[in-house]
């Protein structure tokens, strides 16, 4: 696995703000981790905090399905 | 130990689920492979099961082609044979059995033959020659010609229709017609009006690796030389012949059969009496229930045979034998599509990969391990033991993953810990007795468990402790040995602590688990109650019920009398269903199957209250809860015994609510002690669409407090300037969680509502953390 690569990338939206920071979330590279297994993904998260943003759709869609799939590896 | 440690895919540890001995000793007890009883008892082993199904579907060729299968000359089989097949056939005991030769006669009528020349086969280098002409040497000649052997068959006949005719006299002009025309058209070079001499055959032999006689032909030249009964070789003329000097139709194809074998062997150099396999009728181990099966007569066969219709028609009558006992009623199995045999070895083969795929592991983890299929399995198949042995060899070779049962242990664990209470009756320091409601009851009826309390400890002599928790049935579902070892040891201090007194269960799991546990008899507060009387304001119920007997209760017949006894003096009439008592089915609480597969969960409460619109009555809280989930009117007996309907069934985070309200009550109108709870300074509101979602996803109330708090405390949130809603996380253990919510500011403290939850297992982190 390279550093490269990303698995999954969301678009930070204009509309999403820390509410700690005050300032808008911006697409930054993260990991995934599971069950010894690492995926980089870029997604929306504070620059200041690094509060990392995980939408519903994504955790109930694709991070649910990459996990049933490890769990019977 | 921490047991709720993530597994890592990159551990590679195998223990085998079983010896081979020891998988096979349990796979030889699944019937459902076994053949019909009218394949067994045919010696050529003709699949009449098959063979009638093709017919009553109208696939005529399908089943002539079955025919042409197992002999070279069908015509002869299908008029001659003398059908053992009949004779077993199962509907013979309950009207009159199939006419299996007369359906085989209409295969051959009105299938077609097969056409194409079929693969393209080399001749092999040994030659084989046949001395004379009877059913069994012709039927070996053809049998060698389609082995591929180039064959000489020496016959007396001048032509092939008398040669036919003198081994099949039996048959029509047309058909002998037909059967010789067939014989002319096989790959064998026929000598005709031959002189049958011993002088002829001291001559040919020396020209051929396989020789083959009639038996009349081995009797005349080699008097006393009787054919091996096994390879049908006799010693002396080193000549292939029947066993019998006149045999019948169907021993005389079987023996060409046999004989057929021995040639291979012998072609192949090696003894003819190896690697036969097994030849033959034989016995069928194969159960049919016969007790749906409609009495039917036969359909009258007419001289020239069923016309297509009337054999569709005496095809249909056939119940197609097989064993489905289990899977009848399993809606586990059903789901598997697969019968218990084959499940065993793919779970087997699941728990041995190393690496790869574990398809095999939520089928493992949706067996509710009720025990039915060995009460319903004539040869008492275990599936329950199989999936439960796999469950914990994948716990000890870390390939079970927490997420199929990480809430149930957590859970669990609540129960034996901030929910647990253990206590002596006031006024004792050691008790006679001691009640054990179970993690359920206090769940799910937690008025009933404080009134059943104050019941014992009012009426019965001696003191009456309480503890209330978890038998440990949970940890031993989910494979987990060490938790279950855990749990043991503190029941078993704190039963020490109370003086061993005598185990008063309220749950039928809890009373097998703990008598497992401490190897001595638990009651049930069934007993009890049918010892000392009803207490007073015990409520009367004049409505019919359905009793639902709990799976842990199966095989346990006082427990089913009792509870039945209790029902009648509390005046209930029961309507008693056919799943019931030893064959009960289980709700889908057992062995986990509602953390795992709730689909699974629901199809199988659904089929425990399929009979009748009638309310549901159990014993067990699990039961109570699941069939009310369902939409079913249900309710536990100790509902009626101490008149406190529990009313609707409480999610999950009401169910922890209750265990914590029960134990709050408990200690402070029983034993006298404060409580103290302490409130956020903060209001959190979870409105009702809100809480059917939380429910659904597994997410506590507990698990949304605990989110809030960390937002409160100066945690991240991400506003939405669209929506207007703030999201924040928290992990907690394996789990993030994640809030939608929005505040307000309603005087000094906050209101947080909660608009949105949902769960992840991964773990997520900027690549710069570490």
């Amino acid at each position: 696995m390279t550093d490269n690569k990303v698995y999954y990338s969301v678009e930070a939206e204009e509309n999403l703000i820390c509410s700690k920071c005050g300032i808008p979330l911006e697409k930054t590279e993260a990991v995934f981790e599971y069950l010894d297994n690492s995926f980089p993904v870029e997604l929306p998260a504070c620059p200041k905090c690094g509060f990392v943003y995980v939408p519903e759709d994504l955790a109930l869609g694709k991070v649910l399905s990459v996990e049933k799939v490890l769990e019977d590896k | 130990m921490d047991h709720f440690k993530e597994r890592s895919t990159r551990d590679y540890f195998q223990k085998k689920l079983y010896s081979l001995e020891g998988l096979m000793e349990r796979e030889n007890r699944c019937i459902y492979e076994e053949p019909a009883f009218c394949h067994a008892a045919c010696p050529l082993g003709l699949d009449a099961k098959k063979l009638i199904a093709f017919i009553e579907k109208g696939s005529f060729s399908e089943a002539r082609a079955m025919l042409e299968h197992i002999t070279p000359f069908p015509r002869i089989l299908v008029y001659g044979c003398e059908a053992p097949c009949k004779k077993v056939c199962r509907m013979n005991e309950v009207g009159e059995g199939i006419d299996i030769p007369a359906l085989e006669r209409a295969a051959i009528n009105h299938g077609s033959p097969k056409t194409g020349k079929g693969m393209l086969k080399f001749k092999k280098k040994q030659k084989a020659a046949v001395f004379g002409s009877d059913l069994f040497s012709l039927s070996l000649a053809a049998e060698l010609a389609r082995k591929s052997y180039p064959v000489s068959f020496y016959v007396s006949q001048a032509d092939a229709v008398s040669l036919i005719k003198d081994c099949a006299p039996f048959l029509s002009e047309d058909d002998l017609a037909k059967e010789a025309k067939k014989l002319e058209a096989m790959d064998i070079k026929i000598i005709y009006s031959a002189r049958l001499t011993k002088e002829l055959f001291e001559s040919e032999k020396k020209n051929f690796d396989i020789i083959a006689a009639a038996r009349s032909f081995l009797s005349i030249c080699f008097p006393g030389d009787l054919p091996d009964s096994r390879t049908l070789l006799s010693p002396v003329s080193q000549l292939l012949s029947s066993q019998n000097g006149d045999p019948n139709v169907l021993e005389a194809i079987f023996d060409a059969r046999r004989a057929g074998v021995s040639a291979d062997r012998i072609a192949q150099g090696l003894d003819p009496g190896s690697s036969r396999g097994e030849e033959g009728a034989r016995e069928s181990r194969l159960y049919t229930d016969m007790s749906e099966a409609v009495p039917s007569k036969r359909i009258p066969e007419p001289r020239e045979g069923y016309a297509r219709e009337a054999a569709i028609e005496e095809a249909a009558r056939c119940i197609q034998c097989k064993c489905e006992e289990c899977i009848k009623h399993c809606v586990f199995l059903q789901e598997t599509g697969k019968y218990p045999r084959i499940l065993t070895r793919e779970i087997y083969n699941n728990v041995d990969i190393i690496m790869g795929d574990h398809l095999m592991n939520k089928t493992i983890n949706s067996c509710s391990l009720c025990g039915q299929c060995t009460v319903t399995c004539p040869n008492g198949y275990d599936m329950a033991e199989i999936c439960r042995d796999a469950r914990e060899n994948m716990v000890s070779t870390t390939k079970m993953a927490l997420a199929y049962h990480e809430f149930a242990l957590l859970d669990m664990l609540f129960s034996n810990d901030e929910a647990f209470l253990s206590k002596p009756q006031s006024g004792y320091e050691e008790c006679k007795y001691v009640f054990f409601p179970g993690c359920q009851a206090g769940a799910i009826a937690p008025d009933a468990v404080f009134k059943a309390y104050s019941d014992l400890a009012g009426r019965l002599e001696g003191g009456v402790g309480l503890i209330n928790g978890c038998c440990g049935a949970i940890a031993k579902w989910a494979g987990r040995t060490a938790m279950y070892e855990e749990c043991e040891e503190l029941l078993i201090s704190e039963l020490k602590k109370l003086g061993n007194p005598q185990i008063i269960a309220a749950c039928p799991t809890c009373k097998k688990t703990l008598e497992e546990m401490i190897g001595a008899e638990v009651k049930g507060i069934w007993d009890i109650l049918n010892e000392n009387g009803l207490p007073a304001g015990a409520l009367e119920y004049d409505r019919p019920l359905i009793m639902h007997d709990s799976c842990s209760a199966r095989g346990d017949r006082d427990m089913q009398a009792a509870i039945r006894k209790l029902t009648d003096s509390l005046g209930c009439t029961l309507k008693e269903v056919p799943y019931n008592g030893d064959m009960t089915e289980c709700c889908g609480y057992g062995g986990l199957v509602s953390y795992v597969n709730k689909d699974l969960a629901s199809k199988m409460a659904q089929s425990c209250t399929k009979d009748e619109d009638v309310p549901y009555i159990s014993y067990c809280m699990a039961c109570r809860d699941r069939f009310a989930r369902e939409g079913r009117e249900s309710m536990h007996v100790l509902e009626l015994v101490y008149a406190a309907p529990a009313g609707n069934p409480p999610d999950i985070s009401e169910k922890r609510k209750n265990r914590l309200n029960l134990k709050r009550k408990l200690l402070e109108e029983v034993w006298n002690e404060e409580v103290i709870e302490v409130s956020p300074e903060y209001k959190i509101v979870i409105p009702e669409d809100v809480a059917e979602i939380l429910d659904q996803r597994m997410i506590l109330e507990e698990d949304v407090y605990d989110v809030i708090e960390a937002y409160h405390a100066g945690g991240s949130a991400v506003y939405d300037e669209k929506s207007g809603l703030l999201t924040s996380s928290l992990r907690k253990g394996n789990v993030t969680f994640w809030l939608n919510f929005t505040e307000d500011e309603a005087g000094e403290a906050g209101v947080y509502t909660i608009k949105g939850a949902y769960s992840h297992r991964m773990k997520v982190r900027t690549r710069y953390d570490v």
